[in-house]
């Protein structure tokens, strides 16, 4: 096993943890910061495959804007009820 | 652990396994490049005169996939507007501070030049107008949480940024018309006679990087049009959804 090989091995791993972390993890606020770091893994896995572009979308819309939004939606809906 | 428990950890590995399984017998057939790839990559820069392979796919061979995919986020936004129409937007957060607000200040030169560069270079590197609009759109969002969403919807309203919107859609069908009305096809590049120029400079490959312009202009004005929704707030008088 090469040393490429081990570290998109490692990243891989480091993908179901981080996915799993996502779900598991207690209060919203953190999950969504989870995800976005899954986001981010995500993101340098698919430059690993050499698809620079979608991995800059990934990185883009997971990490940025999903936050944002995940984070606005939540801070209307818990003081509402 | 329950039996709901089991059940729902059954369904998460039966699915995981057939995923699986599709990867397996779908995902690597052992040859180097599917046949309509390696076609794209020899011809490309031949066809559009785009370094950037994906783009030339995205914008010359591909162009009307992307007009259906700009046509989805056209749709989700309206749909968002439809649903806040009797929303008001009250402003809520009144900044970060004066630290912040001064450090943001002097880095959001080099901020606004990010999304610009990735959107104006998407024919020569990775990249594109749908990349720089996100960008866009965050720096956007980045904004109105350090100055304060009274500050940026006072500049921002959505009803510019509708207009902003609008114009990138119009810009796309408009540039793909051009192919129609020089007795091409619809959305086509060099065929439609936009100049190629030399592959690698700033101003080459026709249309491509006009198409990244307006790409970008759309799904940036969009997707800040979802932010403002989504802190949108019923008033007194409307608060109770009719649908």
């Amino acid at each position: 096993m090469t040393a490429y090989e081990f570290a998109f091995l490692f990243l891989l791993v480091l993908l179901v943890v981080a996915a799993l972390a996502a779900v598991l993890v207690r209060g919203y606020i953190t999950s969504i910061i989870v995800l976005s770091v899954f986001s981010v893994l995500m993101a340098v896995v698919f430059a690993f495959l050499q698809a620079v572009d979608v991995a800059m979308a990934e990185a883009v819309i997971g990490a940025g804007f999903m936050t944002a939004i995940f984070v606005g939606a939540i801070a209307k809906t818990r003081r509402s009820s | 652990m329950t039996r709901r428990n089991v059940f729902a950890l059954l369904i998460a590995l039966t699915g995981a396994g057939g995923l699986f399984a599709v990867l397996i017998v779908y995902g690597g057939t052992g040859e180097a490049l599917p046949a309509l790839a390696a076609t794209f990559l020899e011809r490309s820069i031949a066809d559009s005169a785009a370094v950037n392979v994906v783009s030339t796919v995205l914008l010359d061979y591909r162009a009307f996939d992307t007009l259906g995919e700009a046509t989805v986020i056209f749709a989700s936004v309206t749909g968002v507007s439809a649903l806040f129409v009797r929303a008001h937007l009250i402003p809520q957060s009144r900044g970060a501070g004066i630290l912040v607000e001064r450090a943001i200040g002097y880095l959001a030169a080099f901020f606004w030049l990010f999304p610009v560069y990735i959107v104006l270079f998407g024919h020569l590197s990775p990249g594109g107008g749908f990349q720089g609009g996100v960008a866009l759109a965050v720096l956007i969002i980045l904004l109105n949480v350090v100055y304060g969403t009274e500050r940026g919807a006072s500049i921002l309203t959505t009803h510019r940024l509708h207009l902003f919107e609008d114009a990138g859609a119009l810009a796309f069908l408009l540039i793909g018309t051009v192919g129609i009305i020089q007795g091409s096809a619809f959305l086509a590049n060099l065929a439609a006679g936009f100049p190629g120029g030399v592959p690698g400079r700033l101003l080459s490959s026709g249309a491509i990087p006009l198409l990244n312009l307006a790409i970008g202009i759309k799904v940036a004005s969009g997707l800040a049009t979802i932010f403002y929704e989504f802190l949108a707030s019923w008033d007194k008088a409307g608060a109770r959804w009719k649908p």
